[in-house]
């Protein structure tokens, strides 16, 4: 029995000692040097800003901080960086700044998942260089700040200039969906294609209401969201105006239903339909430039900027004008839990200012959230990029806020009930109506 | 007459130990048992009571209701059990777990281990290892082997098969995406009935299969009156394996459909994913889960209930 307990006390004593060296290895000095930790997902983020991260040691050296930043490199997808990032914000073991879409910022905030930032962009003067349009888009409904953006853009609608010209199909801007509508059917007709991809249905996850219906509803009504009250129309006219057109695009055979229907539908068809000429439309940011058809890109298009050009999307509803929709890309995020915020600050502040900003903008295919950077190398070398920073301050944007999430999930069910032929627009928009009031529930909702 | 054919249980087995004794290893026991309690409190017990507590709750894990949950009593499983959604994803993974694990993996694995049963098979040790490899390969691997055998363009597998017939590809997760993945499930698992029933097959007494064939029983009624009563037990044991490992399938049905077409393939198990994580209504989801839960209790209490074996 003494044997039995002395191998109990043994054991018990050995894995406190190896819990308690475990812990205090973690420990830094509070003199010693600072380590924070950035969370990037996409290669191409992943390259970048590995590849910038020496010259933010450096230059903190110079100014005599010692801080090292690791960087934790994740592949992953839209949806699962946002499954893994929320879990490691519930168990607070979130990197000290994360680089993550501007659409899952009101969500991240509203749960009081990220720290605001109002303090420390306040006392930076880099901060006076953002456009407006940017700084009043980064404030959420309770009019704190909790992201930086560090990439920008415009949504339009990319086509292949060649493939239609050599159709006989007309390539001037399309002051209407009806107008757009006749073209596709002379592509439709002629090739057995279907011509345009605009996000929708469930298996384009967030992008069916980032990158698809959210921009085309905020061109034709700008009341479904309101502010103010932090709650959403859902009766706003324009819901049902563009589950209609989805529903024309179905009907019409205009749309790749079934790529839609599948697994990552953006594989099929921007990433092989489009650069083979098979798709010849489709609503795409910036990043198109750069990160989907540029030559270092998912799927190059030889001669890109030759062969592809871009409409803005045409008006929906009587009265409307084409327009483009102003995306907010990617933003720095640094979550509440960080024990080392201003350190994070200051790696955030690097990397969206001068070159190290002008060398990830042109990595990702966006255009510039700040005024100063036009003559910055190598972004000023990139006409495309410089081109879509202006047509930014024309760009159309409707800030939103919590309930975002439910909308986007919402949206998705019923374009899918479209895609699946399951319902025409006015069906398709009553469901959404059903399952976003129930989604969002009485306090989100205009009464 | 009616006999109940229990393993015998020898009278030392059930013999108490001396008092003496059980104080003597009572330290032992707890040293060993210990890290499993706590383990399995922490990891399995625990989670579960949390989930419930979830289940009676409306939290959220963004935006700001998650701040704030609410106790909201059983207004989820009331939701849940009028959501047309939910109902069809109960309804699809009864047919998905009915076709490919009661059905096809139970049949397949039964004949199979008939077949390396007899004397005559030739290539045994090729054959095992052909139905075993589904078993070994890693979840991730054979979603993608199976992705390239239903891949929708002309270099799928099966479509270069059917391609030799003249047929145009097909897109088999679009068309059929249900029946393809019973398909692959049954592929993965049978491998594991056949180990089962093999073994269970090697304890049924020669002397009563010969005896059978004596009083002139075909090979189907030696089978259906002699071996499947003395191999009940693990049958049932089998299928109630095979019905909580099948419910709760999710990486192989998210890899190759993610739950679509439309919807086709949201067995409970994406659902519960998609609530609970994608949409990040954790309180809806763990209810879904404790309602598949109490699904898999009943059908588990059936199953153990008919396995009682009367001869």
């Amino acid at each position: 029995m003494k044997r039995n307990r002395a191998i109990a006390v043994g054991l018990t004593t050995l894995v406190a000692a190896a819990g308690l060296t475990a812990c205090s290895a973690g420990d830094e000095g509070s003199d010693g040097p600072v380590t924070i930790t950035i969370m990037e997902y996409q290669q191409t983020r992943i390259d970048i800003v590995e590849s910038l991260i020496p010259g933010f040691e450096a230059e903190m050296k110079e100014q005599g901080r010692d801080i090292n930043v690791e960087l934790i490199a994740d592949q992953l997808n839209d949806e699962q960086f946002k499954t893994k990032i929320t879990q490691q914000f519930i168990a607070g073991e979130a990197p000290d700044v994360i680089d993550m879409g501007d659409s899952l910022v009101p969500g991240f905030a509203g749960a009081g998942y990220l720290a605001p930032l109002d303090e420390y962009l306040d006392d930076w003067d880099g901060w006076d260089h953002w456009y407006p349009q940017f700084k009043d888009a980064s404030v959420r409904q309770d009019g704190q700040i909790y992201s930086l953006l560090n990439t920008s853009g415009v949504l339009n609608l990319f086509y292949r200039e060649d493939v239609l010209t050599d159709l006989g199909v007309e390539t001037s801007q399309p002051q209407t969906w009806d107008e757009l509508i006749d073209r596709l059917v002379e592509v439709r007709d002629a090739t057995g294609d279907t011509p345009i991809v605009l996000p929708a249905g469930s298996a384009w996850g967030g992008g069916t209401w980032n990158e698809g219906f959210q921009p085309l509803l905020g061109g034709t009504d700008q009341d479904y969201y309101d502010p103010e009250t932090g709650r959403w129309d859902l009766e706003s006219p324009g819901w049902e105006a563009v589950f209609d057109l989805y529903a024309d695009l179905a009907e019409e055979d205009l749309l790749p239903v079934q790529d839609l229907l599948n697994p990552n539908p953006w594989q099929p068809t921007k990433y092989e339909k489009f650069p083979a000429g098979e798709i010849q439309v489709a609503a795409q940011g910036t990043w198109g430039w750069k990160f989907d058809w540029g030559p270092e890109g998912a799927t190059p298009i030889p001669d890109l900027t030759e062969k592809v050009s871009t409409w803005q999307f045409p008006g929906l509803r009587d009265g409307d004008d084409p327009f483009g929709w102003l995306n907010l890309g990617g933003v720095y995020t640094i979550p509440e839990s960080s024990e080392h915020k201003e350190e994070a600050m200051l790696l955030m502040q690097y990397l969206t200012t001068g070159t190290p900003l002008a060398e990830q903008l042109v990595a990702s295919g966006a255009a510039s959230p700040r005024d100063d950077i036009t003559d910055v190398a190598p972004y000023a070398d990139e006409p495309e990029l410089l081109q879509a920073g202006v047509d930014q301050e024309t760009s159309v944007f409707v800030p939103t806020g919590d309930g975002s999430d439910q909308i986007a999930q919402a949206v998705a069910s019923a374009t899918e009930l479209i895609l699946t032929g399951d319902a025409d627009g006015q069906e398709a928009y009553e469901a959404f109506v059903a399952d976003a009031t129930e989604l969002l529930g009485p306090n989100l909702v205009k009464e | 007459m009616t006999s109940t054919l229990d393993a015998p249980v020898s009278a030392a087995a059930t013999r108490p130990l001396p008092k003496r004794r059980r104080q003597r290893n009572g330290p032992l026991i707890a040293l060993l048992l210990g890290p499993s309690v706590v383990l399995i409190t922490l990891f399995i017990v625990l989670p579960a009571v949390y989930s419930i507590y979830l289940s009676l709750t409306n939290t959220q894990l963004t935006g700001f209701a998650a701040r704030d949950p609410q106790f909201v009593g059983l207004d989820n499983f009331a939701y849940l059990l009028t959501n047309g959604d939910f109902l069809n994803s109960l309804g699809q993974t009864a047919t998905f777990t009915f076709f490919s694990a009661i059905i096809g993996q139970t049949v397949l694995g039964m004949v199979a281990a008939i077949l390396l049963s007899r004397p005559w098979l030739r290539g045994k040790g090729l054959f095992g290892a052909a139905v075993l490899m589904p078993m070994i390969v890693p979840e991730v691997v054979a979603s993608l082997a199976w992705a390239s055998v239903l891949s929708n363009n002309s270099e799928g597998t099966l479509n270069r098969l059917t391609g030799l017939f003249g047929a145009d590809p097909t897109d088999w997760l679009q068309v059929v995406p249900l029946t393809s993945i019973i398909i692959v499930n049954i592929w993965r698992g049978v491998a594991f009935a056949m180990i089962m029933f093999q073994a269970a097959l090697e304890d049924v007494p020669a002397e009563l299969i010969e005896a059978a064939r004596i009083d002139g029983a075909s090979a189907l009624q030696v089978f259906r009156h002699v071996t499947l009563p003395l191999i009940r037990g693990p049958v049932f044991l089998y299928l109630l394996l095979t019905t909580i490992s099948t419910v709760g399938v999710f990486g192989l049905v998210y890899f190759l459909t993610q739950g679509g077409p439309g919807g086709q393939t949201r067995i409970a198990a994406i659902y519960i994913y998609e609530r609970a994580l994608q949409f990040s209504q954790i309180g809806i989801g763990s209810a879904a889960s404790i309602i598949l839960l109490v699904i898999v209790l009943i059908l588990g209490i059936v199953y153990v209930r008919l396995a009682k074996v009367e001869v």
